[in-house]
């Protein structure tokens, strides 16, 4: 689903690459954890593969297609096969729940029919049924993330892009996030998930890719955060 | 395509940058006024030059009673209007000639002055009046010297009037206003080119958080830019419709109401130049805000 070969990403200005010549291929329907100190690359291997940038050396494939050869009006395509969840939920505070979640399908041409039966089945997924009129302020961090959630997968896609979702979290409100990223793991859709969080890494015994300095230090089965097993 | 959410982008865009777009459509109203005036004062001064013969023309008086020229004791005679007449007819400058009457050039200054002047018992002028002339076309409009020396000196003339010393401060003045016009349009033109630059970055400034969510759900550029572009036009079509209601009055009050009573030996510009100059001004206007918006939005909004 996700794959990269021989990958080098520098950026201008800087002498040495945040990403060094990485290969990396996670199937479809995996949850990665993507884990490092900050500035070891975790963030520019996300932005990679929603073609944010592209990469200075190497290829980097999406669901089949190598997206740095695709043609710049192609990418809002490939990015509706990309779900996406920040720490910081990104959500528009003078829209409500459901708008919010309807804004997403809004803006790529979704009729007002699908719309309406599509918004309300995702918040039920999330776990915000009768939530829906209510504005982001008004709900916990934990609420809010989930409707964050709510956005990135409401058109169903095949990759779920997560960088940092529990950053601003309590223990308690992160787990419940993990489960709902879980759940929707289960349905097939491929997970990356880039995280400081060592307890979240460590109760889920997913894979785990650990990065240092731009270079794969670890890329592991059932992984926890720390380096032993 | 979904439009709903851009209508009320384009509403909610034109209502929060309010002051800026005003001061792009007024930017744009002077600017483009100016530059339809330029039209204007073109066509205006093109006109005039076809109508006075290209500036070909030079004209010979005679003699006539009276003349407060010392070089004639009486008016011309028919002698020496022939030996005036050999001259011209043999000179190789001369493309063209033909006699006018007193009675044709008072007919001419009735027409142009009104039949009162010159009508009742005692008439302020007469056929009397009014000189003979010899109205001459030359061959080449810059070879006028040779004619104008070998007449000059016969007897009969009284003077002879190179037509360029009448018209040539007249085309002046229209091209001198012409270019002060099209200079400030340029600076003016510029001033909102750098206006409508500002507007879109406070816009997308103010949207950043809306432009990034598209952007990552995987709106089309063409969607993010749409209310940008609409902006634009909409501002477009108020500031050419100002300048050209501008044109419209100056051309009604000002050339149709006045100029064409008052100097009425100038031809003036009609209708007809009006709408070129508001075709320049209603094309010129949407690509000043259309062109920056395309390029910034390319800049500020790339996927």
């Amino acid at each position: 689903m996700i794959r990269f070969e021989k990958v080098t990403k520098t950026y201008p200005g800087h002498p040495h690459p945040a990403l060094d010549n990485i290969s990396v291929d996670v199937e479809k329907g995996e949850f990665v954890f993507l884990v490092g100190s900050s500035g070891s690359g975790k963030s520019t291997f996300l932005r990679l593969v929603l073609r944010e940038y592209r990469p200075t050396t190497g290829r980097v494939y999406v669901a089949g297609k190598e997206i740095n050869r695709l043609a710049s009006w192609k990418v809002p395509r490939l990015r509706r096969d990309i779900g996406t969840v920040f720490q910081d939920f990104r959500l528009l505070p003078n829209k409500t729940v459901t708008e919010n979640v309807a804004f997403a399908l809004q803006v790529i041409g979704k009729s007002r029919k699908e719309i309406k039966d599509v918004v309300p089945e995702t918040l039920e997924l999330v776990g915000l049924t009768g939530k829906g009129d209510r504005m982001p302020d008004e709900l916990s961090g934990g609420e809010q993330q989930r409707v964050a959630v709510a956005r990135a997968f409401v058109n169903r896609p095949m990759i779920l892009i997560a960088d940092e979702p529990t950053g601003n979290l309590d223990p308690t409100t992160s787990v419940g996030i993990m489960k709902l990223l879980d759940r929707i793991n289960r349905t097939g859709t491929t997970v990356v998930m880039a995280t400081h969080d060592s307890s979240i890494v460590d109760q889920m015994r997913k894979r785990v890719i650990e990065l240092e300095n731009g270079h794969v230090v670890r890329d592991q089965a059932q992984g926890v955060y720390g380096h032993q097993v | 395509m979904q439009l709903r959410y851009v209508y009320t982008e384009l509403g909610q865009g034109l209502r929060r940058n309010l002051s800026m777009h005003l001061a792009v459509i007024l930017t744009l109203f002077v600017s483009l006024t100016l530059v339809g005036m330029g039209v204007l004062f073109q066509q205006q001064a093109t006109k005039a030059a076809d109508q006075w013969g290209n500036q070909l023309q030079i004209t010979v008086f005679l003699c006539r009673n009276g003349d407060s020229n010392p070089v004639c004791p009486s008016a011309v005679t028919d002698a020496q209007k022939t030996d005036i007449e050999a001259v011209v007819q043999d000179n190789p400058e001369v493309a063209d000639y033909h006699f006018e009457s007193s009675e044709t050039a008072l007919g001419k200054a009735k027409e142009l002055y009104g039949e009162e002047l010159f009508s009742g018992d005692n008439p302020a002028i007469t056929a009397e009046d009014m000189p003979q002339t010899i109205w001459i076309t030359l061959e080449d409009p810059e070879q006028f010297e040779g004619i104008t020396s070998a007449v000059q000196g016969l007897d009969g003339v009284s003077r002879v009037q190179d037509m360029r010393k009448v018209i040539a401060p007249i085309l002046g003045a229209l091209s001198m206003l012409q270019w002060v016009a099209l200079v400030t349009a340029a600076v003016l033109v510029f001033a909102a080119l750098l206006l409508v630059a500002n507007t879109i970055r406070l816009a997308a400034f103010a949207r950043r958080k809306e432009i990034g969510i598209m952007r990552l759900v995987g709106a089309s550029t063409l969607y993010i830019a749409l209310p940008f572009l609409l902006e634009a036009l909409v501002t477009a079509i108020i500031g050419v419709v100002l300048a050209g209601g501008a044109l419209a009055a100056v051309q009604q009050f000002g050339i149709e109401g006045r100029g064409d009573d008052t100097l009425k030996f100038i031809p003036w510009i009609g209708w007809d130049e009006f709408w070129l100059a508001a075709a320049a001004v209603g094309i010129l206007g949407p690509l000043l805000t259309l062109l920056p918006t395309l390029v910034l939005t390319r800049k500020y909004l790339k996927v």
